[in-house]
């Protein structure tokens, strides 16, 4: 076969283009590349992941970071492959909502072995675990408690001490601390926890439902503890139709749109608000400090404060109602 | 009398059932019989009875509905968004019920005139109508703030009986009376008995497969219409849990997955028993979990008894 000089030159020179093209397409340099920040729900479909992710994204977009986000669908399988495929798009850190604590392992070993630093939100890792940067999550023990220790007082002002629950499924280890620091509160200001229903959904439709069938079943109840916003709302809408708003006390743990209102209204009485948006800013604040060597703290258990009507338009209460959820998701 | 009992054989022995499980329940926790909890029973059970009877008329022609569920949310949404915007109660509820209308005939259309499986087409609409549930407000939950709404449902056209009582009672009869006593009504159990003798008996098969899937739509956005009049809110998971217990209400009020039998009142029997299971798990106190269990064990009862009865005949 005769050699064809210039066929080698149009290769050489279709490679120079192509390696130009590439490297237009990819403007950044090693030395000024933007950090990307990969955010993995365990599922969209609630308010409260969707609120965490608009946290993690305003706080990339406030540290020049790109951002991407996956869903795990609550599946494990899901939750690793959205890990895999967010090293494959070459993240540079991880913000995860875990599925459960328990599918965090694998994961953690993983990102260990690819140097990718990974904060946890609203979620933390297994127990004993300590291959993560920084878990943000709730202080639901103390919650709990403070919670229990409201809705006992506010049941005793009413002249009763029987409370009702509306729970988070107990296979939560979140709920599990709610449950304990309720229990113990209870126990100790002198109130009779008579009944925990579980939901399945985190619907108010079932919270609704399962507030009726606690007042049915206790009609000497003075005092609902919900464990999720939801559960302050069908709570409400209950107490509502039945005409027994103001004689039996209402709390919850999250807040929303809807139970500020109701808040404001007078239907429930206490709100304990967990920073869902606020753990996102808080968790990509830390991965962005591991990647610029700046330092980090390993857990942060944000408190959950307590808002009343009467504190509710209180600059601390505003502020703290502003990490919770986005304007975009109603009034504050 | 004795016809009577003949032909409502499975819904009669449901409704014996029920009764029962409610004695039963009433002794362990005497609130359950007061008139407040069989209030709260027919009015968590709204929803499900006029959804099941929807689902009723696709079962029987040897059809399934899985996009009740999620055609439920998404109606929810809209009317919820639409009020949101500006739009009155009314326009906001007859778009909310457009919903069913659209994706019942999508519905219809593809499994009629492309002769796609029921249980395909179905399942895409199912995974359109959720998605498009939180596409429409970027997945937040929507308070309706319009404080007369709850008339809609909680209010009463006949002095005495509320709104809600009286949707499903009408719904149902008419139902029955349809698939009973009107031509039309025969003909959707001849299509699903045997489509193909139907279709040589001259029975127009096209448009009563359309139009069952039409009206299983329809009834599942008027459910999430009435359920968003009562708790005031509209959710994009509401109807996540519905559509397994409106087939399972279907299926234990004696229709067969198969079609071509099935009843009205099966259909609100089943929906009934149901709701009855859910209020007395939580009246007694067990755990919740557990209601999934106890209702598939009613199912599996239901069934076996069908199957008995019908080896009998």
């Amino acid at each position: 076969m005769p050699r064809q000089p210039g066929l080698r030159y149009l290769l050489a020179a279709a490679c120079a283009v192509i390696g130009l093209a590439t490297v237009a397409a990819h403007p950044a340099s090693a030395a000024d590349k933007k950090l990307t920040v990969a955010y993995i729900a365990p599922s969209l479909d609630i308010s409260y992941w969707q609120w965490v992710a608009y946290g993690a994204k305003t706080q990339a977009a406030k540290l020049g970071m790109n951002y991407v986000e996956f869903t795990s669908e609550n599946s494990p399988g899901t939750q690793m492959n959205n890990v895999r495929t967010a090293l494959t798009r070459g993240v540079d850190a991880i913000v995860m909502g875990p599925v459960s604590s328990s599918s965090t392992p694998p994961i953690l070993r993983l990102l260990k072995s690819k140097n990718v630093p990974i904060a946890f939100t609203g979620i933390g890792p297994q127990p004993g675990s300590t291959d993560y940067t920084s878990a943000v999550t709730a202080n639901n023990y103390e919650t709990g408690k403070a919670e229990g220790s409201f809705v006992c007082k506010a049941a005793k002002a009413l002249g009763g001490n029987k409370i009702g629950m509306l729970s988070l499924p107990q296979d939560r280890e979140n709920a599990q601390k709610y449950l304990r620091g309720a229990k113990e509160a209870f126990a100790a200001d002198g109130c009779d926890l008579v009944q925990v229903l579980q939901t399945h959904g985190l619907t108010v439709r079932e919270a609704v439902d399962q507030a009726n069938d606690l007042l049915t079943a206790h009609p000497d109840i003075k005092g609902i503890y919900g464990m999720y916003d939801e559960a302050a709302t069908g709570a409400a809408k209950a107490l509502q139709t039945r005409g027994l708003v103001g004689k039996i006390t209402v709390a919850t743990a999250d807040g929303s749109p809807t139970t500020i209102k109701l808040l404001r209204d007078g239907v429930i009485q206490g709100l304990f608000l967990q920073e869902a948006g606020g753990q996102g800013i808080d968790a990509t604040t830390q991965v962005f400090n591991a990647l610029t060597g700046k330092p980090t703290t390993k857990d942060i258990p944000l408190a959950e404060p307590l808002v009343t009507k009467d504190t509710i338009d209180s600059p601390e209460a505003q502020a703290t109602i502003k990490r919770v959820y986005p304007p975009s998701a109603g009034a504050f | 009398m004795m016809r009577i009992f003949s032909s409502y054989r499975t819904e009669i022995a449901i409704a014996v059932a029920i009764v029962v499980l409610e004695l039963a329940l009433g002794i362990l926790v005497p609130n359950a019989l007061t008139f407040g909890n069989i209030s709260d029973i027919a009015q968590a059970s709204a929803p499900l009875i006029i959804m099941a009877v929807g689902v009723l008329l696709v079962v029987i022609t040897g059809g399934i509905d899985l996009s009740v569920g999620s055609i439920f949310s998404l109606t929810g949404m809209v009317t919820g968004l639409a009020m949101n915007s500006g739009y009155n109660s009314v326009l906001s509820t007859i778009l909310g019920l457009l919903v069913g209308v659209v994706f019942g005939g999508i519905n219809g259309f593809l499994v009629t005139f492309v002769g796609l499986a029921p249980f395909v087409v179905t399942l895409i609409t199912y995974a359109v109508a959720a998605s498009l549930a939180f596409i429409v407000t970027n997945g937040h939950s929507l308070p309706i703030n319009d404080q007369n709404y709850y008339l809609l449902n909680g209010g009463t056209l006949i002095p005495g009986v509320p709104n809600f009582v009286l949707f499903c009672v009408v719904l149902v009869i008419v139902t029955e009376f349809v698939l009973r006593r009107v031509v039309a009504g025969r003909w959707v159990y001849a299509i699903g008995s045997s489509t193909n003798a139907a279709r040589l008996l001259g029975i127009p098969v096209h448009r009563i497969r359309f139009s069952v899937y039409v009206v299983s739509g329809l009834c599942a956005s008027f459910a999430s219409v009435l359920s968003v009049s009562y708790i005031s809110n509209a959710e994009g998971t509401a109807g996540e849990a519905m559509m397994l217990q409106a087939i399972a209400a279907v299926v234990i009020g004696g229709a067969s997955l198969f079609g071509g039998t099935g009843s009205a009142f099966g259909a609100l029997l089943g929906a009934l028993m149901i709701t009855v299971i859910q209020n007395g798990v939580n009246l007694i106190g067990i755990n919740s979990f557990w209601q999934g269990s106890v209702t598939g064990l009613v199912i599996l009862v239901a069934v076996l008894i069908d199957r008995v009865s019908k080896a009998r005949r």
